[in-house]
């Protein structure tokens, strides 16, 4: 038979069973979290990839990249050949209080040059700071983690299938 | 169930002149989950009128789809209700997918119904969380995040975010799935199905609880058709539709789909829905799981060109969406952007029907009916 407060005493049992359990609470300072490898925290570059082509900068839903570049010219490699002209970064920057860190830019980017980084500590006091300029994104580098391995179910990548192919013709990849 | 006494105040107190009360909740009020504003007119502690004024947070998401390329579409469609990003992301790849005529590989079908099964819970789990709260129970939302944890734990390591996942692509997904990442959701599931029953031995006898949500806010199955509310408060009240099983898309016609009904329709009713519907989803990505680890290696996306434009046309493509159905009319003029991008969003249509279920209750129910509705600011006001 059900008694009036049978509810409530169900509920009390379950505080009580958890009072002995170990607490779920992370110790976030003194512990840092353990992040994935795709975790989506900021966004990294290679500066030494980028070619300034602006893709990122047009595809980004919120235009949050500012990038400044200017032509150089060198002189021709051989002896009558043609001036080749290049492109060299002056400002690569990206607004992270606008943000919205949908991973597009490092999508689009056809070099390289982006990446995401699980890195989260980088908040401000003042929201103009939130721009970041790229000595800071290039630092970030360094905390880019590897990929991870793919479930076996997976498709191989194009790479990995072609170095078959070669290896089971005994032909050189 | 409720009785009411009048208590007469000295002799005389029945011919007092009274006079109704005009009272703002929100658009900044913790009951309303953001900036939902209802004028409330009452005589006394009765409520007589009530208008749910929205648009406070609207974004005009609609009308800058008309100005994003379908990935970008992606990033906005995330966002109008953040507690079922990938659910709504689907809604929009499969409009776009359905007007290209694209085969999605079989993979990513099944990864694309395993989400979509994760985030319900993630979704459910939160209501299940915030209700009680509302109600005075503060516990049960520890409870709830921490199961949110682990989701969100197996969601964040397969798609990189823990809100807005942004996996969807036209043609499939984003990436393929990390080595050993079935293996973990299946633990999680597990650890979920224990919680849950944690928060259901907390809440769902408890006497407290069905003392404010039994026989309040009763919403009539014909009311909700008329109004054209879904989801779990419709179901609630009857309605037996669910998108999963009356019109299945991805592949869940292959799926047996128990649709959670109850025929109350009070706030009690609404409530063990959504818990119960925690359990079916659970079983759910338990079986997409099992089906993705079966299918033979294959590729997780078809290849689309990098300039996408969609041919002329028009579609509407409409899912069954943690909160209800949300629906998306594309028309396209064969352009790289959609021509228009209706957006029929769950939460905005189910808010409309509070109004007749709060008339005539209590300020103190209010809250209790309010808060069974279970809807996302951003989800009303687009």
């Amino acid at each position: 038979m059900r008694f009036y407060g049978k509810g409530i005493l169900t509920g009390l049992a379950v505080t009580l069973r958890a009072m002995t359990r170990r607490a779920v609470t992370r110790q976030y300072p003194e512990v840092r979290p353990d992040l994935p490898p795709r975790s989506r925290g900021v966004i990294a570059l290679l500066e030494e990839n980028c070619t300034s082509c602006m893709l990122c900068a047009r595809e980004c839903p919120d235009w949050c990249i500012y990038i400044e570049s200017h032509k150089e010219t060198l002189p021709p490699a051989t002896e009558g050949g043609r001036e080749r002209s290049r492109n060299v970064l002056d400002r690569f920057a990206i607004d992270f209080s606008l943000c919205m860190y949908c991973g597009i830019c490092i999508e689009v980017c056809p070099f390289d040059a982006l990446f995401w980084t699980p890195e989260f500590e980088y908040a401000e006091h003042d929201i103009a700071e939130l721009t970041h300029e790229r000595d800071v994104l290039r630092e970030w580098m360094w905390t880019v983690p590897p990929p991870p391995a793919l479930d076996p179910g997976a498709e191989r990548p194009k790479e990995v299938v072609d170095a078959l192919r070669a290896a089971a013709e005994g032909r050189p990849a | 169930m409720t009785t009411e006494r009048t208590v007469a105040i000295g002799s005389g107190a029945a011919e007092l002149a009274t006079e109704d009360m005009v009272l703002n909740i929100g658009p900044q009020h913790p009951a309303t989950h953001g900036v939902l504003r209802l004028r409330l007119t009452l005589d006394g502690e009765r409520i007589t009128e009530v208008e749910p004024i929205v648009g406070y947070m609207h974004r005009g998401a609609e009308k800058l789809f008309e100005v994003r390329d379908y990935r970008q579409i992606l990033v906005l469609a995330n966002r109008h209700d953040w507690l079922s990003a990938f659910a709504n992301e689907l809604g929009v790849v499969l409009a776009v997918e359905r007007l290209l005529d694209i085969e999605v590989p079989v993979r990513a079908v099944w990864t694309r119904m395993l989400l979509a099964e994760l985030n319900r819970v993630l979704n459910h789990l939160m209501f299940l969380g915030s209700y009680p709260i509302e109600l005075g129970a503060i516990t049960p939302i520890f409870y709830a995040f921490r199961e949110r944890e682990a989701l969100q734990q197996v969601m964040e390591e397969a798609t990189g975010g823990r809100m807005h996942y942004m996996f969807n692509r036209v043609g499939g997904l984003r990436d393929d799935l990390p080595a050993g990442w079935l293996d973990r959701v299946r633990r999680a599931v597990a650890e979920v199905r224990a919680g849950t029953a944690q928060i259901e031995n907390l809440i769902r006898g408890n006497e407290i609880f069905h003392a404010r949500t039994r026989g309040v806010g009763v919403l009539a199955a014909s009311v909700a058709a008329q109004y054209g509310v879904s989801g779990p408060i419709a179901r609630a009240s009857g309605l037996d539709f669910d998108l999963r099983r009356d019109e299945p898309y991805l592949a869940y016609d292959e799926l047996d789909v128990p649709v959670v009904t109850r025929t109350a329709g009070d706030c009690l009713a609404r409530f063990e829905c959504l818990l119960d519907q925690v359990g079916v989803s659970l079983n759910l990505a338990e079986t997409c799981a099992d089906r993705l680890a079966a299918l033979p290696p294959g590729p997780i996306s078809v290849r689309t060109p990098k300039n996408l434009k969609v041919p002329e046309g028009h579609t509407y493509a409409w899912t069954e969406n943690p909160l209800g159905v949300n629906g998306y009319y594309l028309v396209s003029r064969g352009e790289r952007t959609p021509w228009r991008l209706k957006l029929r969003s769950a939460s905005f249509n189910n808010i409309q029907v509070a109004p007749d279920l709060m008339r005539g209750a209590l300020v103190a129910d209010m809250i209790a009916i309010l808060g069974s509705m279970f809807f996302v600011v951003g989800d009303i006001d687009k």
